[in-house]
This record gives structure tokens, C-alpha cells and sequence, in this order.
């Protein structure tokens, strides 16, 4: 949303909460001053006061506006100092921007997500949206592969996935510890386990670019078609409002055309896993 | 267009008017090269009508190098932009499509836009590096300027293009001659000879769009052959009236600076994991004309160059782009 | 012909593996006349790296790890074999020496293919070689091109 019609000025929101996800992971809980929503896949930017802002997108679930959540890693400089703050701040959200999941056309589909690393983060959001509209939906599959356990964040929620109707989440990891007795390996591995019918079905691949890439070409050998893969695409986005140039992927704004595309639409655009 | 003429003397006069209404900025031919000044009474009479651009593009006046976001600047005071070419004018255009857009209108841009008069003048001569006519731009206004305006034999035409031009013009209080044909005529003779000279001077340059497919088409040994005295300043984004990519700055109280930026300099696209798809010179370098010729179109009705040859006149490593473009023709599709 | 155990149940394992969609009547009798079906119980090893294999396996219950031993013998898991997934593939190819150790990570039950008499098959009937051995292939190089993805994941930051 725009305060006063500024396009650069953010609404205040109080830093309410933060949950400890994994050494390098918090989630943030906040509390906008004003009221705000967004839709699953959307991103915001979120500014630390006086230091800098940054992309991100929403962990929590779209139908709750009192307050959203961030799931943020620890990665460079506006992370690092956002990862030793204390509640009781404030902070700046403008947004939200860009196109989101088009969950109503995910009626009557079978929905395969797959994910990787900090992709889990809108994943999550986006399992919270599905989980409203499950009636009008056939099955959601989750296949997520994390590097380590410890990295693995949300574990509650698989085992919650796995006990709700019409859902099922599976997990495995690159680099197994010594308690681990599930799957290991990458999270395309996965795929071989599942039982999907393709025809009727859509993919969401969401990740770092390296799983996107290998995900997406997995995905084209299963028999999935171009328009049946949503990817989201974040990179470098920092005004959101498809002017500054620093997010453009060829023809592409991918604050404002993105960040969700269909493969059928990018799959002409070069370097797109840069 | 409509056409108005009054004595030279007399419009000097009237811009002594002006000036108490209106901060005026108007071409001046200074020692080194023309550039816009801010017009004081006394610099009235050397304010340069129809000669080579101004050093400084259009957009300086609408998208400030370092601007607070949060608070206006810009007082909202009516000005009067004159001396403007037609390819800043165009420039102008395509930054109109990105900062007044439908979802997200940037206020601080269309406050000076909305209190900005523009007076184009067109060209009688021409610079070395002009190629507006390659890519369809005239050398003399268009629609899009408010006024148009002509110095030809101690007589000011000016050609009234719109409702905010017309409306200025009625402000004006000595007598108006409405344009006699013999004055329009000689006006119609220097546009032609204008273009003709642009012709000479551009032969062999390919078009807008077939830059763009030749652009696209082309392999890398050409960049990195070209970008090879490139230094990365940045010289040629900041002075190319179409280019206005911008950082977001933080400073404390959520206010945000904005300050204009380039893809050409290091780091332009690098995200927090250290990752920068265009960290390698030559590929940043291609970026940009990939950018200006072949993106920006299928986004854009407006062009991404205007052909006005600044970057060519700023650039420190001496790197003329139409050259490039010009070699891209000779050579086999798929070559270099 | 089988002599322990007739053909008739591991014709209906086999059967309901995606593996063998596309295979007729008379190629899948022909699998299930050199196969048996084998179990392994928790921890089990089936086999070794190194170990020289004559059998080519088909996973139809439960869960193996696949990995690589280190010169100290510490074992390093690198993946997980799933139901209906083929593995052992080195059984058809000479020198027919393991590449990875395969462990039972729950209790296990295996499709076991007499991998000498499924080469003397091929050879019978080329169609039918054709066809596996591009199967096998290709489950040889997804499992390269997973590996390679495992690799750049674990030289890179997510």
C-alpha cells in the first residue's frame, strides 16, 4: 500500500516477535501500523531504519493481516543487522509488490511444490493459502530438500502436512547428521517417490537459482509443460516498483512482472538462472 | 502547429516578464560547450537559440542525481525549460512511461512535470555523434514539447504544440505576428537541410529496431573487443537522457534518498549472496545496449536512445557504439 | 525356469512397477523367469563398494541408503534409493563392479534380476535390449545429474 500516495515512503511497523528458526534463520513477526495484506508469492521491502532495506516475502499466511512474518537469513549486511535486533523497534514495509501465486487457477489440480534452502519461506506461505481453498483443490505436494537437518526450518510443519487431508510433505537433505533417518540427497530425488497425475497438474519450484534450474529440468522430463511450472524468480529487487532497473531479467521487471512466471514465459530469456 | 513571431527585442523583454513569474533554464553557449544556466535578466541576451545541444540532458531537471524521497524538494515554483533538442524530448517520453505509470506514479517526477514548460528548439546544425534521424526522431519538435522555437533573420517563431504552451504564449503582452509562410518556409528549408546533413553524417547506421535484432543476434567477441578502454565511469549512463536506474539510500526516520545510478558500474545487480550476473566488463557492457535496443522496445513504445551521440561525446575510453553497430551490419549473422 | 519360487508373484510385483510400463506380456514373463524376490532386513548391507554384482535390483518395499566408503571405512550417505527405483546397474555392465555401498535404512524387499541371463536376453532379442538398456541409462543419468546438483548445493550457500 501507498502512504500519502508516496511511492518511496514506508508504513511503520512494530517489530513484535522473533522466532529463532536455526542459527543463521529468524522469522520476524510484524505488526503493521496500518492495515496491510498481501497475496501468497508477493514480496515486500523491508527496511531497517537508517541501514537499508531488503526483498522479502512473507512466510505467514495471507489471511492473517493483524500481523505478518518474515523469515529472514542471515546472508549480508541488512540481514546481519537485522538478525541483532530486539522487538520493540520499528521498521519499514513498503509493498506489497508484484504478482503472486494465481491460486484460483490451481482449482481442481493436483499441486506439486518443490523447494529448497530459503525457498521454504514463501513455500510456507503459500501452504497456508492452499490449506484454505483445499476443498477445490485435488492434492499439494511438498518436496523440499534442506543441506543439513539443522537448516531445515518449519520441521513442525511437515509432520502438520502429513496429517492433514489431501496433503502430503516430503523431505530430505544433502548432508546427512548422525540422528537422521530420512531421505538424503537432493530435493529432485524426491520426484521418483511421488505419485502425480501430470495432466492435471501444476509445479511451483521455489529456491535458490541452482535448485530452480535443476528442479525446473526435472520437472520438463517428468512430462510437465512450460505453463505448468511457476518459478519465483528473486533477485535483486529493490524498489519494487519496476523503475530503478536493478531487477531486470531481460525483458523483465521482475518486481513488477514477477516474481512468480510461468517457465513458458522466461524460458526465452537468457540467464535467467544467473 | 500554430505560429507566432515577434521581434527579437521584444522577446527579450518578455522573458524579463517571465522571469518574475517563472525560474527560467535556457541553453547558453559558454566557453567550453553549450549547457543549460539558470537565467538571470542579465543573461538574457546570451541565451542560445537553435545551436548544438546542451552538454546536459533533460532529464537532470526531472530526476535529480540525489533526491529525499520522504520530503519534498522541489517547492512546486513554475519553470521554463528552453533550448531543449528533440531527442531529449524523447528521452523525456520513455521516462514518462516508467515514472507516471498507472500503479506506481512517482510524485516528486510529476510535480516537475506538471510545472514544467518545455521549449524545444530545434536544430539547426548538428553535432558530430547526432543520429536521432537513424532511429526516426526528428532533428525539430515534435508534439511532445510544449513550444517549439526558431531564431531565423532578428525574428523569434515560436510554434505552439499545446494547451500549457498556448497558454503561455497568451501571456504574452506585446504583439504577436501569426507566422507568415515565407518565415514558415525558411523554417521548413533548415529542417530539411538538417536531415539531409544527418543522412551524410549516418550512413551505414543501421535502424532502431535493426540495432535490435543485430544487437541480439550478436556473439560476445564483439563486446569484448569494444569494451576493452572501458573504464566503467558510468559517464555514458549519466549523460543519456533515456537511462534512470536508481539506488534507494536509508537514512534514519525510514527516509529514503533516492540517487541515480548505473549499470554500468560494478555491483549494480550483485544481491547479498555475492552472486552479480554482470560482474565480467564485457557483459555489463553488452547489457546495456541489450537493454536500450532490445528490452526496453517489447516493454516500451517510447525509445530507450534518442540518438543524441552523448554517450559517444562523454565517453573517456573513446567508445563509439555506432560503430559497433555499424560492423554488426558487415558481418554474417551470428558472427563475432 | 525358476525352481524355488514360481513365477506367477513376482510377474505381479513386477507388474506394478512404473519401471516396466511399457513392457509386453512376453518381456515381462521373460524378467520374472530370471528374477526372484529378495528381503533384507533393517541395517542389512546388500552390498558393498567394490563388491562385484550379478544381480540387477528393483526396489519394491521400503527404504535403502547409497553411499561411498572413505580409506578409513566411514561410510558416507549420499542418497536414498525409493520404491520402484532400479538400482545395482553396474550388474549389467562390465567390469560389474559396485560403485556405492547399499544399505537397508527400514526393511526391504527387492525384485532380483539374474543380470548374466538378462544380457543373454538382450542379445535374443535386441528390441527388448534396446529398451532396458535405455531405461537403465537413463535412471544412470539422472542419478549424475542429481549428484552433480548434490555437489554444486554442497559448494554453495542457499
Amino acid at each position: 500500500m501507498q502512504v500519502d500516495n508516496n511511492i518511496y515512503k514506508p508504513l511503520r511497523a512494530e517489530l513484535t516477535g522473533i522466532i529463532d528458526e536455526s542459527p543463521v534463520i529468524k522469522t520476524f513477526v510484524l505488526k503493521p501500523e496500518n492495515h496491510f495484506s498481501f497475496k501468497t508469492g508477493q514480496f515486500i521491502e523491508l527496511s531497517v531504519d537508517g541501514i537499508g532495506e531488503a526483498p522479502f516475502t512473507p512466510s505467514s499466511s495471507p489471511l492473517i493481516t493483524e500481523n505478518l512474518e518474515v523469515t529472514v537469513m542471515k546472508t549480508g549486511y541488512v540481514t546481519e543487522y537485522m538478525h541483532n535486533l530486539r522487538p520493540g523497534v520499528f521498521m519499514g514495509i513498503r509493498g506489497p509488490y508484484g504478482r503472486g501465486y494465481p491460486v484460483n487457477s490451481f482449482f481442481g489440480k493436483e499441486v506439486l511444490i518443490l523447494g529448497g534452502g530459503c525457498g521454504l519461506a514463501p513455500i510456507r506461505s503459500l501452504l497456508y493459502a492452499l490449506e484454505d481453498i483445499k476443498e477445490k483443490l485435488i492434492k499439494v505436494i511438498l518436496c523440499y530438500g534442506s543441506k543439513t537437518p539443522s537448516d531445515c526450518i518449519y520441521k513442525p510443519l511437515f509432520t502438520r502436512l502429513n496429517n492433514t487431508e489431501k496433503f502430503e510433505a516430503h523431505l530430505t537433505v544433502d548432508k546427512p547428521d548422525k540422528e537422521w533417518n530420512g531421505s538424503v540427497g537432493v530435493a529432485t530425488t524426491l520426484l521418483s517417490k511421488i505419485q502425480i497425475n501430470i495432466d492435471n497438474a501444476i509445479a511451483v519450484v521455489c529456491g535458490p537459482p541452482v535448485m530452480m534450474k535443476f528442479g525446473t529440468i526435472r520437472l520438463l522430463e517428468m512430462g510437465f509443460k512450460d505453463d505448468q511450472i511457476y518459478l519465483s524468480m528473486e533477485k535483486n529487487m529493490s524498489c519494487g516498483l519496476g523503475k530503478c532497473g536493478h531487477c531486470m531479467m531481460g525483458e523483465f521487471f521482475i518486481c513488477k512482472d514477477g516474481p512468480v512466471f510461468t517457465y513458458a514465459e522466461l524460458k526465452d530469456t537468457p540467464d535467467i538462472w544467473k | 502547429m500554430l505560429y507566432k513571431c515577434i521581434k527579437k527585442e521584444e522577446w527579450d523583454k518578455v522573458l524579463e516578464q517571465f522571469l518574475l513569474s517563472y525560474t527560467i533554464f535556457a541553453n547558453i553557449e559558454n566557453e567550453f560547450c553549450p549547457d543549460y544556466e539558470l537565467i538571470r535578466p542579465q543573461d538574457i541576451p546570451r541565451i542560445s537559440y537553435n545551436k548544438p545541444k546542451p552538454a546536459t540532458s533533460l532529464k537532470s531537471f526531472f530526476l535529480p542525481v540525489r533526491e529525499n524521497v520522504s520530503c519534498p524538494g522541489y517547492d512546486g515554483k513554475p519553470r521554463i525549460i528552453m533550448g531543449a533538442p528533440n531527442c531529449d524530448i524523447e528521452g523525456l517520453s520513455l521516462l514518462d512511461e516508467i515514472y507516471l505509470d498507472n500503479e506506481f506514479s512517482d510524485i516528486f517526477y510529476k510535480r516537475r512535470r506538471e510545472n514544467t514548460i518545455l521549449i524545444s528548439a530545434d536544430c539547426n546544425s548538428i553535432n558530430k555523434h547526432c543520429h536521432c534521424l537513424s532511429y526516426d526522431i526528428k532533428p525539430y519538435s515534435s508534439e511532445k514539447a510544449d513550444i517549439a522555437i526558431n531564431y531565423l533573420d532578428g525574428i523569434i517563431v515560436l510554434g505552439i504544440i499545446t494547451a500549457k504552451g498556448e497558454d503561455l504564449v497568451n501571456r504574452i503582452a506585446a504583439e504577436l505576428i501569426p507566422g507568415d509562410n515565407i518565415l514558415i518556409s525558411a523554417v521548413e528549408r533548415l529542417h530539411k537541410a538538417v536531415e539531409a546533413s544527418l543522412v551524410t553524417e549516418n550512413e551505414g547506421l543501421p535502424s532502431y529496431e535493426d540495432t535490435g535484432k543485430l544487437v541480439n543476434e550478436s556473439g560476445p567477441d564483439i563486446w569484448e573487443r569494444y569494451s576493452s578502454n572501458c573504464v566503467s565511469c558510468g559517464a555514458c549512463v549519466t549523460s543519456c537522457p533515456a537511462c534512470s536506474c536508481f539506488l534507494l539510500i536509508d537514512k534514519p526516520g525510514l527516509e529514503k534518498v533516492k540517487q541515480m545510478d548505473g549499470c554500468q558500474y560494478p555491483g549494480f545487480e550483485r544481491v547479498a549472496g555475492g552472486e552479480d550476473p554482470l560482474r565480467e566488463l564485457h557483459i555489463r557492457f553488452r547489457n546495456r545496449y541489450m537493454c536500450k535496443y532490445v528490452w526496453k522496445p517489447r516493454k516500451f513504445s517510447s525509445h530507450a536512445c534518442t540518438g543524441c551521440g552523448r554517450c559517444i561525446e562523454a565517453c573517456i575510453g573513446k567508445i563509439n557504439k555506432n560503430e559497433i553497430f555499424k560492423e554488426l551490419v558487415k558481418q554474417p549473422v551470428n558472427a563475432g | 525356469m525358476k525352481k524355488n519360487q514360481t513365477i506367477k508373484p513376482i510377474l505381479e510385483e513386477i507388474k506394478k512397477i512404473r519401471f516396466f510400463d511399457d513392457y509386453d506380456e512376453k518381456q515381462l514373463l521373460t524378467i520374472a523367469g530370471i528374477s526372484s524376490i529378495k528381503q533384507f532386513k533393517v541395517k542389512e548391507i546388500l552390498f558393498e563398494q567394490y563388491d562385484e554384482l550379478s544381480e540387477l535390483y528393483i526396489l519394491i518395499q521400503g527404504t535403502l541408503s547409497l553411499g561411498i566408503s572413505l580409506p578409513n571405512e566411514k561410510r558416507i550417505h549420499l542418497g536414498t534409493i525409493e520404491e520402484g527405483e532400479l538400482f545395482s546397474w553396474s550388474a549389467v555392465f562390465s567390469p560389474y563392479i559396485s560403485t556405492a555401498w547399499v544399505k537397508a535404512l527400514t526393511p526391504v524387499k527387492v525384485i532380483a534380476i539374474d543380470s548374466k541371463k538378462l544380457n543373454l536376453e538382450f542379445t535374443r532379442d535386441c528390441e527388448f535390449g534396446l529398451k532396458s538398456m535405455s531405461k537403465i541409462a537413463q535412471t544412470i543419468s539422472r542419478r549424475l545429474t542429481d549428484t552433480r546438483f548434490h555437489l554444486i548445493n554442497l559448494l554453495t550457500i542457499t
